[in-house]
């Protein structure tokens, strides 16, 4: 510190405003702590659904259909007008119908060794929303087998229920990848069967699908009802936890996997604490600065006549502000850097925790709480300047 | 250069008006190196006057001219760098910060700009004064003769061109007086500046280039 500072120091003194200057720097503590806590745990939810490990994941799609009441039964049609509303919603990436087959339908195994028959159905979707890659997910009348996916749920129920109790093989995928099958489609004068392979095992969709140019072809073929009604969707959403989805399904009477949006709970929760802490930080920190505010003006009218008489032998105004800046913001920037360690710490923690359950956010604190924090502290800066300003040229 | 032109302090006028003054309502110019006396009984506007050629009183007709700029003009920020570098002053009420030793009182000044003396000037001018012994006591407790000096030394630690003296050696004695004019003078010569002084009665303590009445 330079000797006018020195000087400067001596002359004035907090004098009367030492106590609310305590409790200004105790509240504006509390107050960017809360602020940079809720924007932190904000950006770590966010992170949670938007990162890449989720990208892509089960959670981002969702099938739904009306819900089955007493009330809804052979009703269950999603009218258009609530396909066009769903698509304009805010939680909508996109939309896709599924179309269920309406022919009946067997598939079996050719190989005697692995005796398997069942009557099924099929669904197809459009071919964005699979999630099984890499596979020629096309079929045309000169395809050598009708390629399917099947949820792999099914996989896990032969392998751990239905080969045991049938005393059947265990099958790898890449196994059953390998298995030639037969599906029979059975209309009123006739049977027709066609080879077809199990081409991939879907998370998402939790029926067996084939390509929709198959679909179109046999409805059209072996089916006499020609009207295309839609009873189930599947939409791509930014974020299945949004409270703002589960309402809606519950609004019009639709239904998803419960698991997906469960999410939406915990959502509010998240949003409701980040709500508090946000407008409990931001109220804080008003009354912080004006209880600062008024800390330096009771220093400078404690020190009017010190103030004056400096001022009358050639203390420049800006001198005696550089002074009380120096003098007073210090303290704010390590109130900010401490708030700053602080969230690190628990993010840290928080970060240790949820690894235990395998959730995974960043070690650090985002960039955006580093942005506040920095903001903070302009603010801070331009209140105490604008204060120290105001009074000292009064 | 410093004009004042036909000035008459307003809470004063009524009285003024009625007197005749060589500076009150007058035309004046002041110039550099110039060593003027003003003198005046009490209750005249002396200490008001200093005050005004010093810019911190604006309750005046007329005009102060200085170096062309008319002070009431001024801003705050340039009223400040004038006391830094053009105009030093040594008030008739000493003003001290009592808080402040003799010696941090007298460093103010020489700091608040860039110093135009070294740190050990000020010693060197307590020793001639004879405040050397006081200068690590708080002002406030130094008698009035000292913290005369103490403000003398003050108004001579930054450049100047002007050095305004309102009744600067009331606290001291004839012998005293004379060692602090002798080094006014010494500075104000080094400097090339003009010195305006106000007091009660004549006297011969510098050599004075004008001798007027207030």
């Amino acid at each position: 510190m330079n000797e006018l500072n020195l000087i400067l120091k001596k002359i004035i003194r907090d004098g009367v405003g030492s106590t609310k200057k305590v409790t200004a720097l105790v509240g504006l503590s509390v107050a960017i702590f809360l602020l940079l806590t809720s924007i932190q745990l904000q950006i770590n939810y966010h992170n949670l659904l938007n990162n890449k490990n989720n990208k892509d994941s089960i959670a981002n799609f969702l099938v739904i259909n009306k819900i089955l009441t007493d009330a809804t039964l052979g009703k269950t049609t999603i009218e258009d007008s609530i396909i066009k509303d769903i698509k304009q919603q805010p939680f909508t990436e996109s939309v896709g119908e599924l179309t269920p087959s309406k022919f009946k339908a067997s598939i079996e195994s050719n190989s005697s060794r692995f005796p398997f028959y069942t009557d099924i159905s099929f669904e197809s979707v459009p071919k964005d929303f699979i999630d099984v890659q890499g596979t020629d997910w096309y079929w045309n009348e000169q395809s050598p087998y009708v390629p399917i996916i099947i949820p792999t749920l099914f996989l896990d129920f032969y392998n751990f229920q239905f080969s045991i109790s049938q005393d059947l093989p265990q099958l790898t995928p890449d196994i059953i990848k390998m298995i030639l099958f037969k599906v029979s489609i059975h209309y009123k004068t006739g049977t027709i069967s066609y080879n077809a392979k199990i081409v991939g095992f879907s998370d998402r969709i939790s029926s067996m699908i084939v390509p929709q140019e198959f679909m179109n072809w046999g409805n059209h073929q072996f089916s006499t009802d020609t009207i295309n009604t839609i009873s189930r969707l599947i939409i791509r959403t930014k974020d299945p936890g949004s409270p703002l989805l589960s309402e809606y399904l519950k609004k019009h009477q639709l239904t998803t996997d419960a698991d997906k949006t469960r999410f939406s709970k915990y959502r509010k929760v998240v949003d409701t604490v980040v709500y508090i802490a946000g407008i409990t930080g931001g109220l804080l920190l008003a009354f912080a600065l004006l209880v600062f505010t008024l800390f330096i003006q009771i220093t400078i009218a404690s020190c009017k006549e010190e103030i004056l008489l400096l001022i009358v032998l050639g203390t420049s105004p800006k001198q005696l502000g550089n002074f009380l800046i120096k003098r007073f913001f210090p303290t704010n920037i390590w109130l900010i850097v401490g708030a700053i360690i602080t969230v690190s710490f628990l993010q840290f923690f928080l970060y240790k925790l949820l690894e235990i359950q395998h959730i995974h956010i960043d070690k650090f604190i985002s960039g955006y709480t580093i942005a506040l924090a920095s903001l903070l502290l302009l603010l801070i800066w331009w209140v105490n300047k604008r204060t120290i300003r105001r009074y000292i040229y009064h | 250069m410093l004009e004042l032109n036909h000035l008459m302090p307003i809470p004063l006028r009524d009285r003024l008006s009625k007197k005749e003054s060589s500076v009150w309502n007058n035309q004046l110019i002041f110039n550099l190196e110039e060593w003027i006396k003003i003198t005046a009984p009490s209750g005249t506007g002396k200490t008001t006057l200093m005050n005004m050629l010093y810019g911190i009183r604006m309750d005046y007709d007329g005009a102060i001219i200085l170096d062309g700029i008319n002070i009431k003009n001024i801003s705050v920020e340039q009223l400040a760098s004038i006391h830094q570098s053009k105009m030093s002053v040594i008030f008739q009420d000493l003003r001290l910060f009592s808080n402040l030793s003799a010696y941090e009182n007298i460093n103010l000044k020489r700091v608040l700009q860039t110093p135009y003396y070294k740190a050990e000037k000020i010693n060197y001018m307590a020793e001639m004064l004879g405040i050397s012994n006081i200068l690590s006591q708080k002002a406030g407790i130094c008698s009035y003769g000292e913290q005369q000096r103490i403000v003398i030394i003050r108004a001579l630690m930054q450049p100047f061109s002007w050095l305004l003296m309102d009744e600067p050696f009331s606290h001291l004695d004839n012998n005293n007086k004379a060692i602090a004019a002798k080094l006014i003078a010494q500075e104000c010569k080094k400097r090339k500046a003009a010195l305006i002084i106000t007091d009660l009665d004549d006297d011969d303590l510098f050599t004075y280039s004008r001798k007027l009445v207030l």
